[in-house]
């Protein structure tokens, strides 16, 4: 899903460059106020980790592989959207410039898809469907999932925008493609979160409590 | 992607002229060639401007003295997602074309138009030439060099210092990531073997997941400690120290960026 350079046109891009900067701004107020202005460090460690998590192969029903993208998983466990927009900005801009993988001038579409679409979605999703049904698992899948989906319908919006791939089918692959995937980074996150749940329940939702 | 990082940094290491050179005149250069080749609309002449960029791209390259075969490495692992969009560009129309001709009928009603082709070959150029440059600057800059040298060039202590507490960690967790394949695979698990139920899998990798995610918190905690205990607080910042441009990295920067100026301006303007 990391759009590289040219499939969006300049003007368009910086567009996303500008909300992207909006949101990682306040994603840094987030982490000095809720954090403590010192611990950013921490968020930044915990960056790399999940630069680790996404690198792990992932089976697909079907016998492929995917990968995970985590923004949900952050944003849940550390109880801010922001700390998903916070932890994908760095994944993304490490994975742009260094590895290639994701465009520089696209780097802001890339940020709002998945940092700030994967942070809300999969924070405020958990946040709304645990307060419906009740069970912190099954929210935390649906959320996963729904972070993933909505992330390509997004992609694939900007992509027909930017008229470097049709709307429809867009839609349709893309769509298709990441409803699947998207079980699966809803199971992991559920899973995962039921283990950080049992073997570390104090860092839950509760990024205040970290032993200083 | 993971194993790739020691490749990488194992080129970033060496040494050559591109590599002497400062980090913020390679930041730059390849900042304005991308922007450079997107900038310019999508039409046949940014064949033009691709190869001018190309063969730039080529001689740096060489100078960097790299095997051309880590070039072609690198370049196989960025290409999927992007040549995936650009094959299907062959058999729809876009909005950059008034008129289309087909040039073959595939079965099931498929068609190939042949302003398609020529737009796909447009994107390929484009994308080509984008992540040639972001090759090279990865494989010839260290990155701790590359943040020191976007806070020389302004970026606030914010963004150097998360950068560069992160940039760090991530060979640690490499390190640990290695680790945990190891484990998995001692215990002949592969999550990948379809003949193991689909929830043991998934549930194992979940767990695998949920402890990386774990162990890189507690690092960042014992990390955050032991900044403390070395007076870290808020206020502080990389330590990045002045460092001048010599003369000829000057010549260089400004040779290099008035030549990528004037082409994309000359090509642009021809008719």
């Amino acid at each position: 899903m990391h759009i590289p350079d040219a499939f969006i046109p300049m003007g368009q891009a910086l567009i996303y460059w500008v909300i992207a900067l909006i949101f990682i701004v306040l994603a840094l107020r987030w982490a000095r106020r809720s954090m403590g202005e010192e611990k950013i460090p921490l968020v930044a460690v915990l960056a790399a980790g999940i630069f680790a998590i996404q690198a792990l192969n992932i089976p697909i029903p079907w016998g492929t592989s995917g990968h995970m993208v985590g923004a949900a998983l952050a944003a849940i466990v550390l109880g801010s959207p922001y700390a998903g927009v916070f932890v994908l900005t760095l994944v993304l801009l490490v994975q742009g410039i260094i590895f290639g993988d994701g465009g520089i001038t696209v780097m802001g579409a890339n940020i709002v898809n998945m940092g700030v679409i994967g942070g809300f979605v999969g924070y405020y999703g958990y946040a709304g469907i645990k307060g419906v049904i009740g069970n912190a698992y099954a929210a935390a899948f649906i959320a996963g999932w729904a972070s993933l989906f909505i992330s390509a319908i997004l992609c694939a919006v900007e992509l027909a925008i930017a008229g470097t791939f049709p709307l429809e089918l867009g839609l349709t692959f893309m769509g298709t493609y990441h409803a699947i995937i998207g079980l699966i980074e809803g199971g992991i996150t559920a899973v995962a979160l039921y283990m950080i749940a049992s073997a570390r329940p104090d860092i839950l939702e509760r990024p205040a409590g970290v032993s200083a | 992607m993971i194993d790739d990082l020691y490749y990488i940094e194992k080129h970033a290491y060496r040494t050559s002229i591109v590599h002497r050179l400062d980090a913020r005149v390679k930041l730059l250069v390849t900042l304005a060639a991308i922007v450079a080749i997107v900038v310019l609309p999508y039409s046949t002449k940014v064949y033009e401007l691709g190869l001018v960029l190309f063969l730039l791209f080529a001689l740096l390259w060489a100078a960097s003295r790299l095997p051309p075969t880590a070039y072609l490495r690198r370049l196989l692992l960025i290409l999927p997602f992007g040549i995936f969009l650009i094959a299907f560009q062959v058999f729809v129309k876009n909005s950059y074309y008034d008129v289309f001709h087909t040039i073959a009928t595939l079965p099931f009603g498929i068609e190939v138009y042949a302003e398609s082709v020529e737009f796909a070959s447009i994107l390929l150029v484009k994308f080509l030439v984008s992540i040639s440059f972001i090759i090279l600057l990865s494989s010839t800059t260290k990155m701790q060099d590359m943040i020191e040298a976007a806070g020389r060039l302004g970026l606030p202590r914010e963004f150097t210092l998360t950068l560069g507490m992160m940039v760090r960690y991530i060979f640690v967790f490499a390190e640990m990531f290695n680790r945990v394949r190891t484990a998995m695979e001692t215990r002949s698990f592969d999550p990948l073997d379809r003949t193991l139920p689909y929830r043991y899998r998934l549930r194992q990798v979940g767990y695998t997941v949920g402890s990386i995610f774990i162990r890189s918190y507690e690092q960042g905690e014992r990390t955050y400690t032991s900044m403390l205990c070395r007076g870290h607080g808020a206020n502080t910042g990389l330590y990045i120290r002045r460092k001048n441009l010599r003369t000829g990295e000057m010549a260089f920067f400004f040779a290099t960026l008035a030549f990528i100026v004037l082409s994309t301006v000359l090509i642009y303007l021809q008719p």
